[in-house]
């Protein structure tokens, strides 16, 4: 009997020791925690409530999923909506749903999410994202349709937004003002741990998820157990985090670092196409620059192969109109095309009346051309600056810098106190030329304070008349097209977007599928085992 | 005496708090560049502008838009921020327990060592030590905060090791940044120690203590130190404004959060309502640090409480 | 009469500063610095301005015994030429700073009541308040660029220049020969300007001189938010925050420059506190 009791007690005891060090195994293969640093674009965002805030970060798209994503060449992919549907007049879109989507909560996403979720944009700082669609109607529990107020071939973009993430109603709703600070539900690959505002995000796997986009290629849960997103301000401190391990992927590696970051035996650099450019407004409303032909030898006066390599090493691309190279709107008339041609210029200023005089700068009824360039209290920005008047004195303009904070300089477009401005911006859609160009937006955003008709009615049939997104593309590549024949601006630089991660302790996708390091691309990323 | 003093400057303080807030408001609102056009972002109509500026009630007169402020600040509420979307009151809240950390620390060490040093400076005077002396308390204050703190990460957290790059983690995280702060406050601690030593050592009474047969020491450290931390301490109680909101570029470098960092931030994209607040809050603790470094100096000295009679 | 002759005595006694070795060294340097920058346009080999994209972040070397910036810039020329900047923004600064402070530290001491309490209460606050906080809202009212950053220097430091005069006057006021002035018929102004100003003047004078050290401080911090004297001008601290970014493949943009703060900081404080001794005021220099 003895014996029996023993043999059981020994048989049990030997089965246990031999379930728990499995486990222990499993847990160690799963504990896996990532360290991210945020790029410095992304820092200080106090809320995660997509709908209400007016800046997010990259956390908030883990956090939660959108009905479409956009991949690195601009098109959409399917996501919590499977497949989509416009009428031919663009009045109105169905929208077929994902099937057994849950949110952190347990709430489950239905069309009934979506009637919920599009109102709750009324009366807040995004609702411009949701103002073409009048209403929503439940056609069966997985499909919805759009009825539209007018033609919104941009619909797909917006839905594509991190602003458009979708969050849990039955908590957004019960929360109110409150939702996005401690809480935040959503149906991502990660849940909302804890967020300390202006120091870091914590995010941890959510085991249940099971839907990723086509963009993914772990269509299950994420491998990485947790996410800690960090806001370090100070460049060089976020490089020496990644060197010496204290982060495991930096986002957003400025060009100074990075021949540094590529020299690390440990440290592999991503190379994504970038979202934006640097450009130079010329205010069309100061002399000199009243003068088109003034305006046209300024461009040309601009070396955009020589800030390529000089100021930024080969890396990123040039910059010759207003818009990214991966936009179909940007494939404009090779001769509309901006670039360098000295010649040209300083042809262009003889004619203007302009001549060369002693000292190298020209003159005209012995008024010399000087002229006011004006730039933001960023390294980036100022070092373009300098270069950018380096090259205008080589073809007799001399240009004075003055360096003013963000916030400062916007009041001095609106005061038309400036005469050219360094700055850039940060978008992938064609809309931005209606964003810096429009009539109605004369000082800031517009600061080449430019308006005529031509432009006015290009502009309106491209935001508001075009049907479908062939006719969007063709419509906005006429508005640039002559915006670029006013010589408005000079491209100056596009900047690729750079990653640099520890190779030692994390795994990433070669790809990067989307025009962003996203949430598409966490799903893959796994510390090394 | 005391009594009537402290509040008689305790009433002052309350008239003197509201011209600060108009001073405030007027500084802030005369800024150029206004919140909502970081608010706005590509899409947003012009006509979406106005409405947002009239939602936070930037299109009414300066004069209504003050008393709102300083009613709404009466009662408690310091509002809402416009860009950083949260209440005042929990943003200041947040970032108050960081700065109080290192601040309070570094405060601390450089009050300690500051002192040892200026008495170790006094007691050399006249020796050719006294110039080694000075020239260590000098090193930390001659060079910027932002040198310091670059100098410190590279050698104890990159080389050595011994402590994180950056973050606000742990107390490992505390110490570089605490350590720089504290080491550029140094200097002004050893010097006013020193001359404090040197003023009282020359009075009547410390003469007398030697007649009388007394040790150095004893009179070092039972006569002279006391009264010597006296003008110590009420510079000190001044010094609370850079306890609060000095660390900004230390904050930066080492990525951690603060009252500083807060109203930098805030000020860069023209968050009136926190701008306003966090400044009227560290005036507030600067007048009550004030007041109170003014009683402990005239409880102390007779001078002062003969004129308050 | 008596404040003439003190003004004759102070201007030996100053002298005696150099007597002792830290004073020939730390006062040597000193004044080498401002041959320096006085003739930077004679000993500097390059334009500070001109670019050389080719040559950018070159080493240390012949022709350019500092190396060269990012911009292809000879380190050495502007290095010199910053000295240039930061001594006159400071001493500018702190000139300014000395001024306002002491009339209204004159003022206040001499009138008293409430007029006192008020200038004092004001005063006291722009001290406590940390000095980065007060250019940062200076900056963003007029912008950055040198005079903002002559401004915020100046304020930073009014606070300590008129409490010292204030403290000087009220110790003056109660002493006889004031009295005695004012009784024979002198108007207040005559009393503050010929015989209450001179004596607080040693003290004051030197504690600008300490000041001019922690202005050049604050400019370099300035510098760093990018917020002091703007492209192309050469200033140590617009050297050292552009250089953090070229930290690891061009160390020198930033050492020199940072080693010039160092080294004039020093040599400024120990200098001060030898005519401290020479000028036998100790007594009166509080800071």
């Amino acid at each position: 009997m003895r014996h029996l009791k023993k043999l059981r007690l020994l048989s049990s005891s030997a089965l246990l020791s031999a379930s728990i060090v499995t486990m222990g195994f499993s847990s160690i293969a799963m504990a896996g925690k990532a360290t991210v640093a945020l790029p410095s674009g992304e820092l200080g965002a106090t809320s995660y409530d997509p709908i209400r805030s007016s800046k997010l970060n990259t956390a908030t798209s883990l956090i939660y999923d959108r009905l479409v994503e956009q991949d690195a060449d601009q098109s959409f992919h399917p996501h919590l909506a499977t497949s989509w549907t416009e009428s031919a007049d663009g009045m109105s879109w169905t929208f077929k749903l994902r099937d057994g989507v849950k949110f952190h909560d347990g709430e489950v996403f239905n069309a009934d999410t979506i009637v919920s979720w599009i109102p709750d944009f009324k009366d807040t700082e995004n609702a411009f994202l949701v103002a073409a669609i009048k209403s929503v109607e439940v056609i069966d529990p997985l499909t919805v349709k759009f009825v539209m107020e007018r033609p919104e071939p941009n619909l797909l973009y917006n839905l594509a937004s991190t602003f458009m993430g979708v969050p849990g109603q039955k908590s957004y709703d019960s929360l109110g003002e409150e939702y996005g600070v401690t809480t935040a539900i959503g149906t991502g690959p990660f849940k909302l741990t804890s967020f300390e505002i202006g120091l870091e995000t914590v995010v941890t796997r959510n085991d249940d998820y099971a839907w990723a986009s086509d963009l993914s290629s772990n269509q299950g849960a994420a491998h990485l157990e947790s996410v800690t997103f960090r806001e370090i301000p100070d460049q060089s401190t976020a490089f020496l985090e990644l060197k010496t391990g204290g982060i495991d992927l930096l986002l957003g590696v400025p060009t100074d670092f990075l021949s540094i970051l590529k020299a690390e035996k440990n440290v592999g650099v991503i190379t994504m196409a970038g979202t934006g450019i640097s450009y130079m407004p010329i205010n069309t409303t100061s002399a000199p620059f009243d003068d088109i032909k003034v305006r046209q030898a300024t461009a040309l006066a601009v070396n955009q192969k020589s800030i390529l390599e000089n100021v930024y090493k080969g890396v990123g691309s040039e910059a010759n109109h207003f818009l990214i190279d991966t936009l179909p709107a940007g494939d404009v008339k090779k001769e509309l095309l901006v670039s360098f041609d000295s010649a040209k210029a300083n042809g262009l200023l003889d004619k203007a009346g302009w001549a060369m005089g002693d000292g190298g700068v020209r003159m005209k009824d012995g008024v010399p051309l000087q002229v006011k360039l004006f730039t933001q209290n960023d390294s980036d920005l100022k070092r373009l600056t300098q270069v950018v008047q380096a090259q205008l004195k080589d073809v007799g303009m001399d240009a004075v810098i003055t360096v003013f904070d963000s916030s400062t300089i916007r009041d001095e477009y609106k005061k038309n106190a400036h005469q050219l401005a360094v700055r850039s911006y940060d978008w992938n859609n064609a809309d931005i030329l209606e964003w810096f160009f429009s009539g109605t937006r004369v000082g800031y955003p517009n600061v080449s304070m430019w308006t005529d008709e031509k432009s006015e009615m290009l502009k309106d049939t491209a935001m508001t008349k075009s049907t479908t997104s062939a006719e969007r593309v063709a419509n906005f590549k006429a508005y640039h097209e002559h915006i670029l024949s006013s010589h408005l601006f000079v491209p100056l630089y596009q900047p690729a977007q750079n990653i640099a991660f520890n190779k030692d302790t994390v795994t990433v996708p070669e790809k990067v599928r989307g025009p962003r390091f996203r949430s598409q691309t966490f799903v893959d990323i796994d510390v090394v085992k | 005496m005391i009594l009537k003093y402290s509040l008689q400057r305790l009433l002052m303080i309350i008239p003197v708090s509201l011209a600060i807030s108009v001073v405030i408001f007027l500084i802030v609102h005369l800024l150029p560049g206004d919140p909502i056009d970081n608010l706005i972002r590509v899409g947003s109509s012009p006509e979406d502008r106005i409405a947002l500026s009239a939602k936070y009630g930037l299109d009414r007169s300066l004069i209504a838009q003050y008393f709102l402020w300083i009613g709404q600040v009466m009662t408690g509420d310091f509002g809402q921020a416009i860009v950083l979307r949260r209440p005042v009151a929990d943003l200041i809240a947040q970032n108050l327990p960081y700065s109080l950390q290192l601040g309070g620390l570094a405060f601390l060490f450089s009050s300690i060592v500051g002192i040892i040093l200026g008495i170790v400076a006094w007691a050399s005077r006249n020796t050719w030590g006294e110039q080694l002396v000075k020239g260590f308390i000098l090193l930390g204050s001659t060079v910027p905060g932002f040198w310091l703190a670059l100098l410190m990460i590279l050698l104890f957290a990159v080389n050595l090791g011994w402590f994180p790059v950056s973050g606000a983690r742990d107390w490992t995280a505390l110490v570089l940044p605490v350590l720089t702060i504290g080491f550029g406050g140094i200097a002004l601690v050893a010097r006013v120690t020193r001359v404090a030593l040197l003023e009282v050592g020359k009075q009547d009474f410390i003469t007398l203590l030697h007649a009388k047969g007394l040790s150095r020491t004893a009179i070092l450290f039972r006569h002279l130190i006391p009264h010597a931390l006296l003008p110590v301490v009420t510079i000190l109680a001044l010094r609370i404004g850079w306890i609060l909101g000095g660390a900004v570029t230390v904050e930066f470098v080492f990525g951690r959060s603060g009252l500083g960092s807060l109203l930098i931030r805030a000020l860069g994209q023209r968050d009136y309502p926190v701008v306003q607040g966090s400044l009227l809050m560290l005036a507030l603790a600067v007048m009550i640090g004030t007041l109170i470094g003014d009683i402990a100096q005239a409880a102390m000295d007779p001078r002062i409480r003969e004129a308050t009679k | 009469m008596t404040s003439a002759i003190l003004n004759r005595l102070s201007g030996f006694a100053a002298l005696r500063a150099f007597s002792s070795a830290i004073g020939m060294i730390a006062g040597g340097f000193l004044i080498l610095l401002l041959l320096v920058a006085f003739f930077a346009p004679w000993i500097t080999p390059f334009d500070v301005a001109t670019q050389n994209l080719a040559n950018a972040n070159a080493a240390p070397g012949w022709p350019h015994i500092m190396g060269t910036d990012e911009f292809g810039r000879d380190v050495f020329s502007r290095v010199v030429y910053g000295a240039r900047t930061s001594l006159s923004v400071s001493a500018t600064a702190i000139g300014i700073s000395v001024s306002v402070g002491m009339l209204l530290g004159a003022a206040a001491g001499y009138f008293g009541g409430m007029f006192e309490r008020i200038v004092m209460t004001v005063v006291d606050l722009t001290w406590s308040f940390p000095d980065i906080l007060i250019a940062l809202i200076f900056v963003a009212i007029i912008g950055p660029g040198l005079t903002s950053t002559t401004f915020a220097i100046a304020i930073a430091y009014l606070a300590q220049f008129t409490r010292l005069t204030r403290a000087q006057i009220v110790r003056l006021k109660n002493e006889t020969f004031v009295e005695a002035t004012i009784n024979l018929g002198a108007t207040p102004a005559h009393v503050v300007l010929r015989h209450l100003l001179p004596n607080a003047l040693a003290p004051v004078i030197v504690v600008g001189m300490l000041a001019v050290g922690d202005g050049i401080v604050l400019e370099a911090t300035l510098g760093f938010f990018g917020l002091g004297a703007q492209p192309p001008t050469p200033s140590w601290g617009a050297m050292m925050s552009s250089g953090t970014a070229q930290l690891f493949i061009a160390p020198w943009v930033i050492i020199y420059p940072g080693v010039a703060v160092a080294i004039t900081v020093i040599a400024v404080n120990l200098f001060g506190d030898e005519l401290v001794r020479a000028l036998d005021i100790r007594d009166r220099v509080r800071s």
